[in-house]
């Protein structure tokens, strides 16, 4: 059966590849039988990449990812996409702490006859408040995979990144008559090298504000900072800030970028 | 791409200052008008990257351009690539963490921004700490608008073909003018895949003109994509509750 087999593929292959020999002396009579390409046209060989570029490098797809943007312009928060919408609130291009004021995005830009809007965090009271601003008085925004999260019950604060827990500590909060403010806030900005050893070495601002402490200068912002007094924490000691022993909070300054997002439970 | 003083509505459409338009003008009147022309958007870019991280497409394209010479020359030219190559990674990075296109746009932005992507890490292995630093950019929304990213993609695709085709001759070493041609080939079927996609002829004329800097520099800077970085920290005392 193979050796017929054979036979059959004999009888259809040795005409083809005469005629392919044939056609190939037609088309090129003068070729001689076996040269490389460079030698066939004459033309040096190619120089070498002086560098290679990889693969195509893909996105990482990030659980809890959050975005933030600076505020380019003051502007007038509203309670609809539109310039006729109810004011919420001014929104300022500074912080009191004179950094660049930054805003949580929430969802997508909504595109308006008036142009994009975007659903912004605040940082009033009262807390969790959020309104709509235009998209044009916000510079680029910025992609985190951070988040934060205080356990007031159990005085303890974790940091996430993509989903992974990469920092722990134990944290003082605030007392019963000014309690650390619960919900969703950010991290607004953050400050080192002050003369306070109250605040410890570094200090992040939040969006969160004292619902109790109104009046207290700068508008009773809620910070997240070192202390000189380690031997009170864990407890509920402070007016309202979550402070860290200073070596927790300088481990915490080195993961945590500014604008990651903090649940406060 | 922007002779004879009229802008294609590619480049129109993110010339929101009329700077491009103005250059294009001029560029057909001749080209001491075109430097006058360019020169607020120029210094204003370079205000910002002073400022800023530092961007610099005007001093690299001018060293590129330049009468450096050696490997200095094509140390310019590969940081002005990279420049380029920042600019539409960060651009399609953005628009795919966004979500917010669809479709045959959506895999258009996911592909083409894997490679830039990859772009930059072999501009930025090959030159080291040379290597100029990414800058701060803001795209103003066309990010989050599928027109917007559609017209912006094919301006920026276009922009970096011709920047391309006027830097690769210019490069000493043979072996960065292979590696250049590779991603300039590249380049060029980014900008008929989204031509396509935008509805316009991908292949518009038999012969590409190239770029010069001072032209990629005015229409960058026209755009005002490049910002300066937020300052979000400080060594005032703070004034939180405590």
């Amino acid at each position: 059966m193979r050796r017929k087999l054979g036979r059959t593929l004999a009888l259809i292959l040795t005409p083809a590849l005469g005629v392919a020999g044939l056609l190939a002396l037609v088309l090129h009579p003068q070729a001689p039988p076996a040269r490389s390409a460079s030698q066939w046209t004459g033309l040096p060989p190619p120089a070498a990449s002086g560098f290679v570029v990889p693969a195509p490098h893909e996105l990482a797809a990030l659980r809890g990812a959050s975005r933030w943007a600076p505020v380019r312009s003051s502007v007038l928060a509203r309670a609809a996409p539109g310039p006729r919408a109810h004011p919420v609130a001014a929104v300022s291009t500074q912080t009191p702490e004179g950094t660049t004021n930054i805003l949580e995005l929430l969802g997508p830009a909504r595109v308006g006859r008036t142009g994009l809007w975007q659903r912004v965090r605040l940082a009033v009271l009262p807390n969790g408040t959020s309104a709509w601003v235009p998209r044009s008085a916000l510079g680029g925004s910025v992609v985190l995979d951070t988040h934060l999260l205080v356990d007031r019950a159990h005085l303890h604060m974790s940091l996430f990144r993509d989903g992974k827990r990469v920092f722990s500590a134990p944290i003082g909060i605030g007392q019963p008559q000014s309690p650390t403010p619960a919900g969703d806030f950010y991290v607004r900005n953050v400050l080192s090298r002050y003369r306070s050893a109250t605040y410890g070495p570094i200090a992040f601002g939040t969006s969160a504000r004292s619902p109790t402490l109104t009046d207290w200068p700068a508008g009773g912002y809620v910070g997240i900072h070192g202390t000189n007094q380690p031997n009170l924490i864990p407890g509920r000691i402070s007016h309202g800030c979550i402070r860290l022993r200073n070596a927790d909070m300088l481990r915490l300054a080195a993961l945590m970028p500014v604008g990651t997002p903090i649940t406060v439970q | 791409m922007v002779d004879g003083g009229a802008l294609p509505p590619a480049l129109a459409a993110v010339d929101r200052d009329g700077a491009l338009a103005e250059a294009a003008a001029n560029a057909a009147a001749g080209g001491s008008e075109l430097r006058r022309a360019s020169r607020p958007t120029r210094r204003g870019l370079i205000g910002l990257g002073a400022g800023a991280a530092g961007l610099g497409f005007a001093g690299r394209a001018r060293a590129a351009a330049g009468s450096t010479t050696g490997s200095q020359q094509d140390i310019g030219i590969l940081n002005y690539a990279l420049s380029l190559e920042y600019l539409q990674a960060s651009f399609y990075s953005e628009a795919e963490r966004l979500h917010s296109l669809h479709g045959a746009l959506a895999d258009q932005a996911r592909i083409v921004g894997g490679h830039e992507r990859a772009h930059v890490s072999a501009f930025q292995k090959v030159l080291g700490s040379q290597a100029i630093k990414r800058p701060t950019f803001n795209f103003q929304g066309v990010t989050e608008d599928p027109d917007g990213f559609r017209r912006t993609a094919v301006a920026f695709e276009d922009l970096a073909v011709e920047a391309y085709k006027y830097q690769a001759p210019r490069l000493q070493s043979q072996a960065f003018l292979a590696a250049a041609i590779a991603i300039h080939s590249v380049e060029a079927r980014h900008a008929a895949w989204i031509r396509r996609l935008a509805g316009v002829l991908p292949a518009a004329t038999a012969f590409d003109q190239p770029l010069p800097p001072r032209r990629v520099e005015a229409l960058v800077a026209s755009t005002h994509f490049v910002v300066a970085a937020p300052d979000m920290a400080s060594h005032q005392a703070p004034k939180f509750t405590g």
